[in-house]
């Protein structure tokens, strides 16, 4: 399983999962990247199913130990959530490699299914995030989500239910843009690096 | 200690945290962290700030939405009560305190250790040897990936495309930044592992930089914190 | 023991040749020092304590240690964090400590400044003694005594003209830089300059040196405007220029590492990114067409080659491009020869001349000691926190 391919992809991505709240700091954005190497590692390792579950999750996993020991300590937390992105990464995002993958780029088709894939992987992350955002982190995680949780329980709902609608608005927006970015590294990947990690597969003639 | 003991006495402080309900449960986890980071020196003032730091703005947050909109805790909408902003206020508080314990012994933690290099804390840890060379490979690539990311800021600040301040530019053209490392990156990794690790077999050479000569899973001062971890845990139950 | 110098220009097969060699040595006893930086070191340690303990022969060394720095004073920096010359020499560094019995050097050697490349050298010539082979690719090397000499003769057809890049330009009237009272420090860290007073004169070449760490690189940062000054201005002309507030209008700038620089995954997509942000300046850069004839003469295959497919030396050469369009007044050019062979070498010091004779202004940094001689200058050396002509 672990070739030394794989390990360097795994180690590029959780180090791109862990760095990448760097890049947006530097140029001032107002979100936090924190799977897209999670779900560029599902794209690079497919169609080897297993091989892409596993290093993807290893990805995710790595980078969030490493982000809660030295920048946020309650992203371990999420360790079921970085496992679900991995498995809807491997199991359907990855499933667009050839269009993400295609010269010159399909427009239409490269928007909708990052649009899909990560409304998807939103809803999925938001499910699986709920129990912990509303146990650890009373429903609350930032400014966004105050606001939405606070709309949600002051008309009735319960914390779990405010905390899980708050994160089926929020988590498909974030976790879109993370699937398009990591479309776009994949798209822009040198195809040296991909036959490397994928050695029986041969390089598209697009 | 070693940081495997280091390793189950912060999990046993987390869990602790986690399962304690009340003030008075956490304030006995969180006495247990404090001297735990004691045995650091002068290093607890460092880690009870960056604790504070990271827990102080999701306590504001959740003081906005408890306190000064919902005007209740959320045991008290469960039970179809009015409640009250104090309880509210109660029940900020437990979720803050349970915040701060975690950011605090992984921070304690973390610092206990930073005289050692990721080598000589990777080797003392009983781990896969695969599991140690993926740490210490992600450690190396995310330095090469931060070095480069400043590199690459600087060119692409210079040819117009982002700038020094938030600008749209920069919301149009941040990703350029996160490619451009990527490319970069990417292209250091396919040159080490087409030349360099092959010709000098460099990952087997870690394998020797990695492995303990004398293994210590645990000590006997790693047995008595995790017993201490384990006792404020005890007691942090018998209180709910 | 063998040393052995490969030459031959470049995609002559140096570089087949010599990964050749090493892969025919026993395994796990060659050490391979590639040509970049990030190519010297293993990439596997995140601190030059933890790079050494990689490499270290235990129980003790087989040879005399190379340390043409003290390392224990660099043992909790970080490898990225350390100049190119640096990781140049902390890897031959842990080579001399390994048990290694074969050494390839890929052009590395050129990224270190005269003083560490001449003990560099000296080590390397001593492998008969020392117990090792060498084998060696240096564009800046002719011949070495006591090592056989083999000349590749293998040949990609990949041409690069530079000075033909360089014919078509039209003469600029560059505006004359003057810095003025400029200070600048990096916060926590020490002061780089003080009250520095310069005037740069357009039509000129203008070398910059100092020792690694001098602040070289800083002053490239603060004339495209990445970092602003903590103190003094900078004018053009007589006219206030803030590139830290209003963008960079004057420089181009072509990086040491090639790779830092682009715009996009192809070439096409860097130019047209390019075009696009010197427009918002309301700069005029040249048409599509134009760059792509330029970018032929420099070697490039297509417009929609992948960037980071091409060989390093094609991509190094690339990085030259813009600064060649005759979009920008100013050039700064960052070790521009690392890699490159004579030819092109000497090609690039006539297109410079070229550039200057148009009337532009060119700040280049360079080891390259040939390359400078080729060039006439201005010399100005950095040194304690100012600039001296």
């Amino acid at each position: 399983m672990f070739t030394t391919s794989r390990l360097v992809a795994i180690a590029l991505c959780a180090a791109l999962n862990f760095s990448i709240g760097n890049i947006v700091y530097l140029v001032k954005l107002p979100v936090y990247l924190d799977s897209v190497g999670t779900i560029l590692c599902a794209l690079l390792l497919f169609p080897d199913l297993v091989a892409a579950i596993v290093c993807a999750f290893a990805a995710g996993l790595i980078g969030v130990i490493l982000t809660g020991l030295v920048l946020n300590p309650f992203l371990p937390w999420f360790t079921l959530t970085v496992l679900a992105i991995a498995l809807v990464s491997a199991l359907l995002t990855a499933r667009a490699n050839g269009t993400f993958r295609a010269r010159p780029l399909p427009t239409g088709a490269f928007v909708a299914k990052v649009v899909t894939f990560g409304i998807v992987t939103g809803i999925v992350s938001a499910v699986t995030a709920a129990p912990v955002v509303a146990y650890l982190f009373g429903g609350v995680t930032g400014s966004g989500s105050a606001l939405v949780v606070a709309y949600f329980v002051k008309s009735g709902n319960l914390l779990w239910d405010a905390t899980l609608r708050s994160g089926l608005i929020i988590e498909p927006l974030d976790k879109t843009l993370q699937v398009l970015l990591a479309a776009l590294l994949y798209h822009a990947t040198p195809q040296e690096f991909i036959t490397m990690l994928r050695p029986s597969v041969q390089p598209s003639a697009t | 200690m070693t940081p495997n003991g280091a390793i189950v006495f912060g999990l046993l402080v987390i869990t602790g945290a986690t399962i304690a309900r009340d003030l008075p449960g956490l304030a006995v986890v969180l006495a247990v962290a404090v001297v735990f980071a004691l045995g650091s020196g002068k290093r607890v003032v460092a880690a009870l700030g960056w604790s504070a730091a990271i827990v102080l703005p999701l306590a504001a947050f959740m003081t906005l939405v408890w306190v000064g909109i919902v005007g209740r805790a959320p045991a008290e909408i469960a039970s179809g009560i009015e409640g009250s902003r104090a309880n509210a206020a109660a029940y900020v508080a437990v979720i803050a305190l349970r915040l701060f314990v975690i950011a605090f012994v992984i921070q304690a933690i973390f610092l206990r250790f930073r005289g050692s290099t990721p080598f000589q804390f990777v080797r003392q840890v009983s781990a896969p040897a695969v599991a140690k060379k993926l740490i210490v490979l992600t450690l190396s690539l995310i330095e090469t990936i931060l070095h480069a990311v400043d590199r690459a800021r600087i060119a692409l600040i210079a040819a117009g495309l982002i700038t020094r301040r938030p600008s749209w530019s920069n919301l149009r053209n941040g990703w350029l930044l996160v490619q451009t490392v990527w490319l970069t990156v990417v292209t250091i990794a396919i040159g080490r592992a087409r030349d360099k690790w092959p010709i000098e077999n460099t990952l087997s050479l870690i394998d020797g930089a990695l492995t303990d000569a004398a293994p210590r899973r645990l000590t006997v001062i790693d047995g008595a914190w995790s017993l201490l971890a384990l006792a404020g845990a005890g007691i942090a139950w018998s209180m709910r | 023991m063998a040393r052995e110098l490969l030459t031959g220009p470049n995609f002559s097969g140096r570089s087949t040749g010599l990964t050749a060699r090493l892969r025919a040595a026993t395994p796990a006893s060659a050490f391979f020092v590639g040509p970049y930086a990030e190519a010297a070191l293993s990439g596997l340690s995140s601190t030059v304590a933890d790079e050494i303990e990689i490499y270290r022969a235990r129980p003790q060394p087989v040879r005399p240690a190379f340390s043409a720095i003290d390392f224990t004073a660099y043992a909790a920096r970080k490898p990225p964090t350390l100049s190119g010359g640096e990781q140049v020499l902390l890897a031959l560094h842990c080579f001399s400590l390994s048990h290694c019995r074969a050494i390839g050097i890929d052009t590395a050697l050129e990224q270190l400044d005269p003083a560490n490349r001449d003990d560099a050298l000296a080590y390397l010539s001593q492998a008969d003694t020392r117990g090792f082979d060498v084998t060696l690719i240096d564009n800046r090397l002719e011949q070495q005594d006591g090592w056989t000499q083999t000349a590749m003769t293998g040949s990609a057809d990949v041409a690069c003209d530079p000075v033909a890049a360089t014919a078509g330009l039209a003469p600029c009237a560059a505006p004359v830089i003057a810095i003025e009272r400029l200070s600048f420090g990096y916060p926590k860290g020490r002061t780089i300059f003080q009250a520095v007073d310069l005037a740069l004169e357009p039509g000129r070449a203008h070398r910059l040196a100092g020792a690694n760490g001098a602040g070289k690189t800083t002053l490239f940062k603060l004339l495209a405007g990445v970092l602003a000054p903590s103190d003094g201005a900078i004018r053009l002309d007589g006219a206030p220029y803030a590139p830290w507030r209003g963008g960079n209008r004057v420089f181009a700038l072509a990086t040491q590492n090639p790779d830092h620089q682009w715009c996009g995954a192809t070439l096409e997509e860097d130019v047209a990114r390019r075009r696009a942000a010197l427009a918002r300046h309301g700069i005029v850069a040249p048409t599509p067409d134009a760059i792509a004839r330029l970018a032929t003469l420099l070697g490039a295959p297509s417009l929609d080659a992948h960037l980071y497919e091409l060989p390093l030396a094609a991509r190094k050469r690339l990085s030259w491009l813009w600064p060649f369009s005759g979009t920008l007044p100013w050039i700064m050019l960052d070790e521009p020869t690392v890699g490159q062979d004579r030819a092109t070498r000497d090609a690039l010091a006539s297109a410079v001349t070229r550039l200057c004779a148009l009337g532009y202004g060119v700040v280049f940094i360079t080891h390259d000691e040939e390359f400078a001689r080729l060039v006439d200058h201005r010399p100005l050396r950095l040194e304690h926190g100012s600039i001296t002509a």
